[in-house]
């Protein structure tokens, strides 16, 4: 075979993308070897383009075993060999050691941040035997044929090894931190039950339960206080108005009615009106953070999900790179060809022809900047394939939040108009729109409703049509949702934005944390509890805040990675003879954690029958056979049990009955379809799929 | 000692493990406000408590307790 430049890319989708763009005939040929597909190209010199599939190394500890702590020893090891999933990470790296053998160039051109130029770094290094040293980078922010091809025309030198300190750092960092507490509190609860059950936590993992802990707490600890408020209407020009009181709490029931008494059957009188004219200042672009946060409160989407999707239009060419913290679009980006391509799709055609009119094109931007990438934009492309509801939605969000940016800032008026009801004040308010600026590209994702008010003077006397007293409540502080996590995580520091959203779906997979409005297991809770007691460090947002900036620093050059992994470990070396020398009572407090959790989970919801006792899936221990019973039971006051299928796994699954209401489960046996099952025996839903299979079999005797 | 309520520690001779004591104090500090803002008795202020949506689980476990204990 012909000598060859080997090309180091993240994943499949990426490679064709580059390869595509690099061929001169933009059809390079695909090749599969072992179960591994990569692409040969032609330009100036053969190519041949190879997938990773994300990490292909990890870290691992020097030696085996799992059943001790601490571990301070380390090594990068494949991934294969560390993890039971990963098997066909073996394959991958054997093709790339082959094709490296051959090749006499070798160029990276991973995603440009932490994570791919570690994942490029790992291979070049590990698999190609330390082909490192002459690799030269691709960076580019889209995956535009464009883009690309002046990445592999006009690459940089060399690796960019102070993003792969970073990412080292980091990943050893995580893997000191994550392996000791685990192993800790996983061995403390086994030595004391004898049962094992896997218990981890990491290093941003700790204090962003810490989070969540913290409000549940404040939650269950609330006493609400009362307060009033007046529910007022007007009649004006024989129209009726809401109005508000002066004052928007009122503290007392006695001052509430005594408001009440002094305006109930008087008429009032229009004392003043004021208009007040502001700007809304067009958004700035997104940043990953930013665009997860409004994809949530738009369409619902966790930030994992908005990532994922965000990550496939990037692989699509539609979208620039989307892990990045820059809130900067800059003119390199060429915002007139974007606009151009864009103007292809008549949906957005009649906006970006007003924008490409202007004389100068310039968006509003916010402060952070990521020297890797500019913030997310869309390249100009239109979709090749179709994409779905959620990519579309995604993808049009960009869109319009990229042209906003360039928007002129919004005019709007407000209105307020005081009326005098026998010494009471009451504002009667409006708005209106006077110029829509940018909030015209953003739509439908900006809603702005406009109140008129009618024709008024000052001086003109009003009717009181209505006045009555609202009981009200102050409330508890709102749970966190993933978005509002991921924003605190943001705010405090901690985490990455390419880790902060897989953080908390581990909290969730791990059952520390469940429902959508965030609510902390009892599991969850004594994790907290515990190593607030015995390693508080663990979860201090400032130590895990300080060791992120540190680790910052590695990628400006400004500090160094043994210097950190060395206080890494001398911070965790204390923490952890503590969790030694109290292992029996942290191993009491889990184990207990555990089986409350446990009992939890067999919970199925209240009985039907005694009101007072719950519905739990039990086993006999004459027979080992599994049903539901009650747990009163257990003070003989309740006998109620149900029958339950003895084969495959069944659970609860929170969700009553269409039927007849009762708790559902959920049963999965080999073989079979999953299905929901109502253990109800006079569910008026069986009864009536019954007497239909009945008259199906009526009928098909009938017709034969 | 365990506390009154669930089964965990309590601290200081409390009654109250370090959570339900949090309830606690937060039951004793507002009494003051609600007396001024609806002249209620400590033990209808207790029964609202009861019934009153945005009360805490653990709060409320706790104004049960004050009025079983009242009982």
């Amino acid at each position: 075979m012909e000598k060859y430049t080997l090309i180091v890319t993240e994943k499949p989708d990426a490679a064709q993308r580059i390869a595509e763009a690099l061929d001169v005939k933009g059809k390079p040929r695909k090749v599969e070897e072992k179960g591994v597909p990569y692409f040969m190209a032609n330009r100036d010199q053969p190519l041949v383009v190879v997938p990773a599939l994300g990490h292909l190394y990890t870290v691992v500890h020097e030696r085996g075993g799992r059943n001790y702590y601490p571990v301070f020893n380390f090594r990068w090891a494949p991934r294969h060999l560390a993890e039971k999933g990963a098997k066909q990470i073996r394959m991958w790296i054997e093709v790339f050691s082959r094709l490296a053998t051959d090749a006499t160039g070798f160029v990276d051109a991973c995603d440009y941040d932490i994570e791919g130029s570690l994942i490029g770094y790992s291979i070049l290094k590990y698999a190609c035997q330390d082909k490192d040293d002459v690799a030269k980078r691709m960076k580019y922010s889209t995956l535009t044929k464009a883009e690309l091809e002046k990445a592999y025309d006009e690459p940089l030198p060399k690796l960019d090894y102070s993003l792969i300190e970073a990412g080292r750092t980091r990943h050893e960092v995580d893997w000191l931190y994550g392996v000791n507490i685990s192993r800790a509190l996983t061995l403390a609860a086994n030595r004391w039950s004898g049962k094992y059950a896997t218990l981890s936590t990491g290093r941003v993992q700790g204090p962003t339960l810490r989070f969540l802990v913290a409000r549940e707490r404040a939650i269950h600890t609330y006493v609400p206080t009362p307060y009033w408020s007046l529910l007022t209407q007007v009649e004006i020009q024989g129209k009726t108005y809401e109005v508000d009181h002066e004052k928007k709490t009122i503290e007392t029931k006695t001052e509430a009615d005594t408001i009440i008494e002094n305006c109930r059957g008087k008429k009032g009188t229009i004392e003043k009106i004021e208009e007040k004219r502001f700007q809304l200042s067009p958004p700035i672009p997104f940043d990953l953070g930013a665009l997860q946060s409004e994809a949530y409160s738009l369409f619902g989407y966790t930030p994992r999900r908005t990532g994922g999707i965000a990550e496939r239009l990037y692989l699509s060419a539609l979208i620039s790179y989307p892990r990045t913290s820059s809130q900067k679009l800059p003119p390199a980006i060429n915002y007139k060809a974007i606009l151009s391509g864009l103007s292809r799709d008549r949906n957005y055609s009649p906006l970006t022809s007003e924008l490409l009119r202007t004389e100068e094109l310039k968006p509003r931007e916010g402060a952070k900047e990521d020297p890797a990438h500019p913030a997310v934009y869309p390249t100009g492309n239109l979709p090749e394939r179709v994409l779905d509801e959620s990519e579309r939605r995604v993808w049009d969000l960009i869109v319009r939040r990229f042209m906003a940016v360039f928007g002129e800032p919004a005019l709007k008026q407000s209105m307020r108009a005081t009326i005098n009801i026998n010494g009471h004040h009451f504002y009667l308010r409006g708005r209106r729109i006077l110029k829509e600026g940018w909030t015209r590209f953003y739509k439908p994702y900006i809603r702005s409703e406009e109140v008129t008010l009618p024709p008024i003077k000052e001086g003109e006397t009003v009717q009181l049509k209505q006045i009555t007293r609202e009981d009200k409540f102050t409330k508890p502080p709102p749970r966190y949702n993933p978005a509002s996590l991921l924003k605190r995580m943001e705010e405090e520091s901690i985490g990455t934005k390419a880790t902060r959203a897989d953080i908390i779906e581990t909290l969730y997979s791990r059952k520390y944390i469940t429902e959508e409005r965030i609510v902390v297991t009892d599991l969850g809770f004594d994790i907290i509890e515990v190593l607030r007691k015995h390693a508080p460090n663990v979860i201090s947002v400032e130590l895990t805040r300080q060791l992120e900036q540190r680790m910052d620093k590695i990628q400006n050059n400004s500090e160094k990675r043994e210097n950190v992994l060395y206080e890494a470990v001398n911070q965790l070396k204390p923490v952890l003879d503590r969790l030694k020398q109290s292992e029996s009572t942290i191993g009491e407090a889990l184990s207990n954690a555990i089986k409350r959790a446990r009992m939890q989970e067999r919970i199925v919801g209240d009985c039907p029958s005694c009101g007072t006792g719950k519905l739990m899936i039990l086993y006999s221990r004459r027979t080992k056979k599994r049903f539901i019973g009650c747990t009163n039971y257990f003070k003989n006051s309740c006998k109620t049990s149900f029958p339950l299928p003895q084969r495959g796994t069944v659970k609860p699954i929170g969700r009553p009955c269409k039927g007849c209401g009762w708790p559902m489960i959920f049963v999965r046996s080999k073989g079979r379809r999953p299905w929901n099952l109502c253990f109800n025996p006079s569910c008026p839903a069986k009864e009536e799929r019954r007497k239909r299979l009945e008259m199906q079999a009526l009928q098909q005797r009938n017709q034969k | 000692m365990k506390c009154r309520l669930c089964s965990r520690e309590t601290k200081n001779e409390s009654k109250y493990c370090e959570l339900h004591d949090k309830a606690y104090a937060n039951i004793a500090k507002k009494f003051e406000m609600w007396k001024k803002a609806s002249g209620v008795s400590w033990e209808e202020y207790l029964n609202e408590l009861v019934k009153n949506p945005f009360t805490g689980v653990w709060a409320k476990e706790v104004a049960e307790q004050l009025l079983k204990e009242k009982e």
